[in-house]
């Protein structure tokens, strides 16, 4: 997703009522998180369960909460998601970086991004794939979610090389 | 000076301020003692209960949060404190039981034996740390804590001991329910 579109994304949901970004910086997610610091957004965390604490805080509080990472964080997630999130339907939208999408990107990066879809079905968190074409519509679908007190995910390919 | 009653005197002490507290016997034993609405028990997720306690703390800046914790806690989410200590939040009293144990998994040990957690906590930006050895110690501490602005952690010595009482009947969304509305 080009710079200009990850902005705008980042704006909607603002717009629409999403009040706290919390996470781990991720690469592919670059321009969404410098344009929510810009505007003092952003809180970083120091690991991706901990970002899923805080955000579970401010979602039991009644202001809405999305928690970014990359998919390596999303490993690490993996009990946080299933001991607290889901145990107390905590709603909270994950957006993640799918690092390992291309079959050439970085050797670390290769084995998880080729489980993680199933990885994310057999946790039976719903997600959906956002590109520059449906990025509002799968916003929309998110924060509907959000609203009937359901977590769901949004992911990012990461579609370029560095 | 066993866990269980510094739970209860602590939770006696504060009476209706939001308390989240770690899983293991530290919730099992402030439910058995001072069970409210205005608690938030943890189950699983072990080492969130600062993270949540920090969520918590940034959106109510009106009323006090006090976080319950255990060493083995804390111990595996030490980022916390350098997160807790940046953002800096008034109203969040970080409270750690510490008896150098797992106590729920059968009394392994952890390192706190060997370090200072609450040094850790003041060098990351807490406005205060304390270190308290006895009840008497404990109950000026939280009547001192109730006027000092935080983030604060007061770290208490502790022994195991006590009935530990069964799991909680109350469902985690029941839990979740009921803290979230009195959190309205």
């Amino acid at each position: 997703m080009k710079k200009h579109f990850q902005e705008k994304f980042f704006d909607f949901l603002v717009d629409n009522g999403i009040e706290n970004f919390v996470g781990v910086p991720d690469s592919t997610l670059k321009q969404f998180i410098s344009t929510g610091i810009k505007k003092k957004k952003i809180v970083i965390s120091t690991r991706e369960e901990e970002a899923i604490g805080i955000t579970a805080g401010m979602a039991l509080s009644n202001s809405k909460s999305l928690v970014f990472m990359q998919n390596a964080g999303f490993a690490n997630s993996l009990s946080t998601i299933t001991s607290l999130i889901q145990l107390y339907e905590i709603p909270i939208i994950f957006l993640i970086g799918w690092r390992g999408f291309l079959k050439n990107d970085a050797p670390e990066h290769k084995k998880i991004g080729k489980i993680q879809p199933k990885l994310i079905k057999n946790l039976g968190l719903t997600s959906k794939i956002i590109s520059e074409k449906n990025w509002k519509e799968s916003s929309i679908w998110a924060l509907k979610m959000n609203e009937n007190n359901k977590s769901c995910a949004l992911i990012i390919r990461r579609e370029f090389l560095d | 000076m066993i866990e269980k009653n510094a739970i209860e005197e602590i939770a006696k002490m504060i009476k209706d301020e939001i308390i989240i507290s770690a899983n293991g016997f530290i919730s099992r034993n402030l439910y058995d003692v001072g069970d409210s609405n205005s608690n938030f028990y943890m189950i699983g997720s072990m080492g969130l209960a600062s993270s949540i306690g920090l969520g918590i703390a940034l959106k109510n800046p009106g009323r006090k949060i006090f976080v319950f914790d255990g060493d083995g806690n804390i111990l595996m989410n030490l980022g916390s404190l350098t997160t807790i200590g940046t953002l800096k939040p008034k109203n969040l009293i970080h409270v750690v039981f510490d008896n150098s144990k797992h106590a729920s998994t059968g009394g392994q040990p952890t390192n706190s034996k060997f370090i200072k957690i609450e040094n850790i906590a003041k060098e990351c930006g807490y406005r205060f740390a304390f270190k308290v050895k006895n009840k008497e110690e404990m109950k000026n501490m939280i009547r001192k804590v109730m006027k000092l602005t935080g983030p604060i952690m007061i770290l208490i010595k502790i022994k195991n001991g006590g009935k530990i009482r069964g799991r909680m009947e109350i469902s985690p969304i029941e839990l979740k329910k009921r803290f979230m509305k009195h959190l309205e």
